[in-house]
């Protein structure tokens, strides 16, 4: 049976519903935990986050994907709790990335020299946590990952970032779960040394492609090399990112060029934040905000349903790996 | 009125006893909690780490002064049970063991916020443990050099040490220049301040202990029992006769009242394998030993393990 991992077990693909694909639902900043002046307060953060879950199942929402990794604020017996809760099926990822968000475990080991991680050691710690469990630090292992993540330093790929790179593909390569990667200031780049790493390229999402800096000729390439692309900041009102109207052109543009099966639509969300800004945008953002746009920009309804449900059920349907 | 802030409460200075000053309950590099290779059942936790603090107390061991810091697996609440159940006082640190082990929301922050949070450890409290801190960590990271983060924890740590009255100790004492005059810039003075490892294997000989004694500071040989002889030494480690002659030179020289020791072991490591036959109870077995076979007598021990680290630890207001 195709199935995708989520915090409460394996769930047949085809019942994930419309996917929000690239979101973050408790997102700490790694070390934001044990400062005087941040407060987790876990019942208020579950009541926060139960009533997105809530308001995105309304809008017709079936599966939330929690792209926060392994390092930043993931607490599995709280996603677990909304998932059984709201209905809205969670998947967690393992991962994590860039450089600066690691802690000195992996960058200065209690070696000499100390010499950052190398690629293979990152991949068995990602992949143990698709193969054994996601880890409760310390504690135990809870249910498999439900895909890698990672990314790269904005200003450009670090040695590190490049082992983070390495070390997601090898591991979605070897466990049959998708690769997501925020890309620094060369996504092609980032894209290459994950393709490098012999994953296929449908198995791999590069997030962040909604960035103004990033030229439309960027995002063509990624899916001509067929990854996918993911328009993760739907609903973003900034400076950094595109309009929803631009971003709507952006879609319709990949859907007439052959490429619908390579788009990705996401809110990039966070639905709790502790150490960082909030950020208010509903889950439901693409539900209710750009697929009206799109359909009024006459996209058809077997697409539409495409972007929303198929190509995130494909992507996140775990496939044979080496190891199974 | 002497006070020092240990994870149960504060305590007067005069029942601290015999002090180790620079110790770990259990350390781990932040990120460690991720790989399960170092994971370890609370049972053996608990195994590894209660025999050890009682022998500590039985050989007439009074207090523990824990040096992990924040992001390090500091574990205020298993302290507290630990110190509840064996009589040894703990004393917990706020701070860093260096800019390198520092995470994202504190690498990112600025001195006045560091000065805050550190202020706010020592007399309000650990998170929700109720616990106060007794002493700040600090230190270079790794590379040998002091980063611009390492000094911006150091002027924070100043800053709270001057308000709140608690000490200083030091991971490594090695590029001292910029944190002497950090210190002397927020009028910190440096009796307030141990510089920590200074008997390292790697790092002794490039530590200026004379320079620092000579300005006020406190010296720390803080590894004892890192040795070459052991089994499977740590790259930290020197030879046991070079470290005590090494020792035994600067008591000749009339610095005792600036020295202190310590033997920085684990009792039950998080986030690395520890080093095997090396624990807290050195002190007891091999140093003192050592010390009366070299001729100390035992006031000077006394000074060393007592009064020393009591001046050093108690609240000054
Ligand atoms: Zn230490």
């Amino acid at each position: 049976m195709r199935t995708v991992h989520t915090v409460l077990g394996p769930v047949p693909a085809d019942q994930l519903g419309a996917v929000a694909v690239h979101e973050s639902l408790l997102s700490v900043l790694p070390g934001a935990e044990h400062a005087f002046d941040v407060t987790i307060d876990r019942a208020e953060i579950f009541e926060t986050l139960a009533k997105k879950l809530t308001d995105f199942r309304n809008a017709g929402g079936g599966t939330v994907v929690d792209v926060t990794g392994m390092f930043h604020g993931r607490d599995l017996p709280l996603l677990e709790a909304l998932s059984r809760s709201t209905g809205v099926h969670v998947v967690a990822s393992t991962g994590m990335g860039p450089e600066e968000l690691l802690g000195g475990y992996f960058l200065t080991p209690q070696t000499n020299p100390p010499t950052p991680w190398p690629a293979d050691r990152f991949a068995a710690l990602f992949g143990a946590e698709v193969t054994a469990g996601m880890a409760v630090p310390r504690v135990e292992r809870r249910a498999p990952a439900g895909l890698v993540v990672t990314a790269v330093t904005r200003i450009g790929r670090t040695a590190t970032d490049e082992s983070l790179l390495r070390g997601a593909a090898r591991t979605a390569r070897a466990t049959g779960v998708p690769v997501a990667v925020c890309p620094g200031d060369d996504a092609l780049g980032d894209l290459e040394i994950v393709l490098e790493e012999g994953v296929a390229a449908e198995r791999v999402a590069v997030a962040g492609l909604d960035r103004r800096d990033v030229a439309r000729e960027t995002v063509l390439a990624v899916v001509r090399r067929g990854a996918s692309v993911v328009l993760d900041h739907v609903g973003a009102d900034d400076d950094e990112h595109l309009t929803d109207r631009e971003r709507a052109d952006l879609v319709l543009a990949l859907v007439a060029d052959g490429h619908a099966g390579r788009v990705l639509l996401s809110t990039g969300a966070i639905g709790v934040a502790k150490g960082l800004p909030d950020d208010e945008r509903p889950l439901a953002a693409v539900l209710e905000g750009l697929v009206p746009l799109l359909r009024s920009s006459g996209l058809d309804e077997p697409t539409v349903h495409r972007l929303v449900v198929e190509n995130p059920r494909d992507l996140l349907t775990v496939r044979p790996g080496e190891e199974a | 009125m002497s006070r020092v802030n240990t994870v149960l409460g504060a305590i007067p200075a005069a029942e601290l006893g015999v002090v180790a000053v620079h110790e770990h309950i259990g350390y781990g590099m932040p990120g460690s909690e991720l790989d399960s290779t170092w994971w370890k059942i609370p049972e053996e936790r608990y195994a590894e780490t209660v025999p050890k603090l009682r022998e500590f107390h039985e050989h007439g061991g009074g207090t523990f002064v824990d040096v992990t810091g924040i992001c390090n697996g500091r574990d205020v609440d298993h302290y507290r049970s630990l110190s509840a159940k064996t009589g040894v006082h703990i004393v917990a640190c706020t701070g860093f063991v260096g800019g390198d082990t520092a995470l994202p929301h504190f690498a990112r922050a600025t001195v006045e916020y560091l000065a805050r949070h550190f202020v706010h450890e020592i007399t309000v409290g650990i998170g929700g443990t109720g616990a106060r801190a007794g002493v700040i960590k600090v230190g270079v990271s790794r590379g040998g050099r002091m980063t611009a983060l390492d000094r911006r924890i150091y002027r924070a740590a100043a800053r709270a040490a001057v308000q709140t009255g608690v000490p200083i100790l030091t991971h490594l004492a090695i590029d001292p220049e910029p944190a002497v005059a950090i210190f002397g810039e927020e009028g910190l003075p440096l009796d307030r301040v141990l510089f920590g490892h200074a008997d390292d294997g790697p790092n002794s000989s490039i530590t200026p202990h004379e320079w620092l004694l000579a300005r006020g500071g406190r010296i720390g040989f803080d590894t004892f029992g890192y040795e070459t002889e052991l089994p499977d030494p740590p790259f930290w480690a020197r030879p046991r006769k070079e470290r005590l002659d090494h020792f035994l030179s600067l008591l000749e020289r009339g610095h005792l009242g600036q020295l202190l020791v310590s033997a920085d072991a684990n009792c039950s490591p998080l986030g690395w394998p520890g080093v095997k036959g090396h624990t807290v109870n050195y002190l007891f077995t091999d140093l003192i030993p050592d010390l009366r076979d070299a001729g100390v007598d035992d006031a000077v021990i006394t000074t060393l393990l007592v009064d020393n680290p009591a001046d050093f630890l108690s609240i000054r207001s």
